[in-house]
């Protein structure tokens, strides 16, 4: 469904992603784990047409991403819930969810996906006049899934999801993404947290410095040696 | 007792207002503030349907009324048999100054008391309609008063509606798009000398004017999206700087277009290295350089509109001019109010929010932010056209910087991304600039001469105070002084709009916590 080729991303002179290539298929979640500063947003905004790839390739469905602009890529089918959340402050819950919606036309598929989105989240239904700056973080972050379902994406990127949120809250949102996995939306996940990601996902890639340095099955990382170490805390 | 009181409260500021101008101009302005703050006065204390119903309203209303009316009656008195004698002007009789008092009186009363009514009234729709109605025949009505009171205030109306527009413009650009404009004179100054080259015997082309403001407000819309693309990747004070730059250069380059000869550039280069200057194929100005703008001179006269029955719009006839301007205007907060909530509007402040985040929604922040400024610089367009027809003459010196500054003060001082606030702003700086100083420096200098300067001996200090009082010179410091206190008694203007309010005010909590959220990430 998504393939990235030899990906290369620079911020001015700063090398970022160093030929990176991974693939995601129809129906799978695929994390991708790393500490600070591997290149997992730079992953994430290279695919979404934020930054640009200056060599590789990005092939979504077959057809090439480097050169489509963020509007296009959101129309032909991927969403995000950006790092730290960034949810429109100053709009109410309800403006945010539109404002997801944005490029889309069909006012009845967007009254389903909103049910669909308040179903997921009944928190949101109650908090719907709100402002979207008043909300908790844990709302915000459900706020942000939120809103990139409204594109109805066929896949969903999610950045740092349980980044700083309470450890129950973590739980009830790493649920949920499995929740969206199950009613057939792809993921692609990026993660710190890498015990609560390779608890969801079915394959990761672990991003060292702007390198894939190891991939596989979420059960084979799980007892990998060097993940255990280096991001499961484990001895 | 207590709704004493609150009458009061509401009456005191509109009736001090009121006071004021009525001790400046006198005579029937009176009658004319009673029914010009008769009507705000019953829409400020009693909106939000305050009270449950018509008839308490209309109570109100009459207290807030016969409060209001009471600063004027008492303002009538002090004027015509206090200040017109001491400021050399000739007094009235007693009688006459009470009949002034009293029609204003009367006025504030009757206006107070239907429009608190209308305040009151439990369905809101026909509450709206009903104040639509009443300020559409106040605003139609106008120029009748005006004239029959022989307060001679629509010229200066005239000139408060052509800033009405350009504020309602740099608000698009400004309040909802949040991109921060400084050269907004620019377009001003392009579409009125689009209007003064289409339609002017200066350069022998006198298109009808109807057909000229379109192509102005175009014209002023492409300069919009010239202007908008250079800037695309900045942001605040960067941006702020670019559009500075800009407002200063058009002003320039209209100046400087005097003379102009284009030559075809590849003859060009052929004459000049074969040194024949006769290969070279002339394009424009060819028997003599063109002057396209007439530099400093300006262009002078520029057409003026003219309608089947009323003839051309003449310039000692203001009542066309005011109802054309006056149906701009009412054009462009229809027009406006409609984009701000199209998809375009909601784009807008998504990209005034989170830049990243809306791109990330699929935003094509390239061209809201195009259109924001393509937008705003129309509005300035069609005031351009008026503005160039209606004085007949422009000149590069009116569309300088403190054109811009002072645009940009109405939109901030009235509230940013608020039409109503917007337009209270700019009735507010430039009845204060156009009518209040003009009008309290006559005053003044009536006052000095008649009753100050004869009574003293000393000539060095006479001549001091024969020069040093007047407000015109002081203008400007008491314009920076009004900014400097609203900045920091209400950043958010004085009707904000209900999202910069929370922006501002960080004493509320719950905006707090959401700031201190976002550092923490």
């Amino acid at each position: 469904m998504l393939e990235l080729i030899d990906v290369h991303t620079y911020y001015g002179n700063i090398q970022a992603l160093k030929g990176i290539s991974i693939h995601v298929e129809p129906g799978e979640v695929v994390t991708l784990i790393g500490s600070n500063g591997a290149g997992k947003t730079t992953t994430l905004r290279t695919i979404q047409g934020l930054l640009r790839p200056r060599q590789g390739k990005i092939l979504f469905e077959g057809q090439d991403l480097s050169s489509s602009s963020s509007p296009e890529i959101v129309r032909l089918g991927i969403a995000q819930s950006p790092e730290g959340r960034m949810i429109f402050p100053r709009m109410t819950v309800l403006e945010n969810l539109e404002m997801g919606a944005f490029h889309r036309q069909d006012k009845a598929g967007i009254q389903a996906d909103m049910e669909r989105v308040f179903t997921l989240f009944p928190r949101l239904q109650e908090r719907i006049k709100q402002k979207g700056g008043t909300l908790s973080g844990g709302e915000q972050q459900m706020l942000a899934i939120a809103r990139a379902l409204m594109a109805r994406p066929r896949l969903l990127l999610l950045d740092e999801p349980s980044m700083g949120l309470a450890p129950m809250l973590v739980n009830q949102i790493f649920s949920i993404i499995h929740e969206i996995s199950d009613q057939g939306t792809t993921i692609l996940l990026v993660e710190q947290n890498a015990r609560m990601a390779l608890t969801v996902a079915n394959r990761g890639y672990v991003l060292q410095t702007g390198e894939i340095v190891l991939t596989g099955s979420a059960k084979e990382l799980q007892v990998n040696e060097t993940v255990r170490k280096a991001y499961l805390g484990e001895e | 007792m207590q709704n004493f009181w609150k009458a009061l409260r509401a009456s005191s500021i509109l009736g001090a207002i009121g006071a004021v101008t009525v001790l400046l101009f006198g005579g029937w302005s009176s009658a004319v503030m009673g029914w010009l703050l008769g009507t705000a006065a019953g829409y400020t204390n009693s909106h939000d349907g305050l009270w449950p119903k018509p008839k308490i309203g209309a109570q109100m209303g009459a207290k807030t009324g016969l409060i209001l009316g009471i600063w004027l009656a008492v303002a009538s008195l002090v004027e015509g048999l206090i200040v017109r004698p001491l400021s050399g002007q000739t007094a009235i009789s007693f009688p006459q100054a009470l009949q002034y008092g009293l029609l204003g009186l009367v006025m504030a009363v009757v206006w107070s008391t239907v429009m608190s009514t209308i305040q009151s009234l439990t369905d809101p729709v026909q509450r709206r309609r009903m104040t639509w109605l009443l300020m559409a025949l106040f605003l139609v009505v106008f120029p009748m008063v005006d004239q029959r009171a022989a307060t001679g205030w629509i010229a200066t109306v005239i000139q408060i509606l052509i800033f009405a527009m350009l504020a309602l413009g740099l608000n698009i650009t400004v309040g909802y798009a949040g991109l921060l404009d400084l050269g907004y004179a620019a377009f001003f100054a392009i579409g009125a000398y689009t209007t003064g080259m289409l339609s002017s015997p200066h350069l022998g082309i006198e298109w009808n004017f109807w057909i000229v403001i379109w192509i102005a407000a175009a014209v002023a819309a492409i300069a919009g999206l010239v202007l908008g693309s250079p800037t695309l990747p900045l942001r605040g004070d960067y941006l702020a700087i670019v559009t500075l730059g800009f407002g200063e250069i058009v002003p320039i380059v209209f100046r400087n277009l005097t003379a102009i000869r284009i030559v075809e550039p590849i003859s060009g280069l052929f004459a000049t290295l074969l040194n024949r200057p006769e290969l070279a194929i002339c394009l424009v100005g060819c028997e003599e350089p063109l002057n396209l703008t007439n530099g400093e001179a300006g262009i002078n006269p520029i057409g003026r509109p003219s309608l089947p029955f009323l003839g051309t719009f003449r310039s000692d006839n203001y009542l066309p001019w005011y109802y054309l301007v006056l149906l701009l205007v009412v054009f462009s907060v229809f027009m406006i109010n409609r984009l701000r909530v199209s998809r375009l509007g909601r784009a807008w402040t998504a990209i005034r929010e989170d830049e990243l985040a809306a791109s990330a929604m699929g935003i094509n922040r390239v061209n809201v932010k195009l259109l924001a400024f393509a937008m705003g610089a129309t509005f300035a367009g069609f005031a351009g056209a008026f503005y160039a027809s209606y004085i007949t003459a422009i000149f590069p010196s009116v569309f300088d910087f403190s054109v811009s500054v002072i645009i940009l003060c109405m939109v901030i001082l009235g509230g940013l991304g608020n039409m109503a606030g917007v337009l209270l702003g700019c009735v507010i700086i430039m009845g204060a600039d156009r009518l209040f100083l003009p009008q309290l420096a006559q005053v003044l200098k009536g006052f000095l001469n008649t009753t100050v300067l004869p009574n003293i001996a000393n000539p060095a200090l006479r001549d001091f105070l024969a020069i040093s009082f007047d407000p015109i010179q002081m203008r400007l410091f008491l314009f920076g002084l009004v900014l400097v206190v609203m900045m920091i008694v209400r950043p958010e203007g004085l009707v904000p709009s209900a999202r910069r309010k929370a922006e501002l005010r960080s004493e509320d909590p719950v905006v707090n916590e959401s700031l201190a959220d976002v550092r923490s990430v």
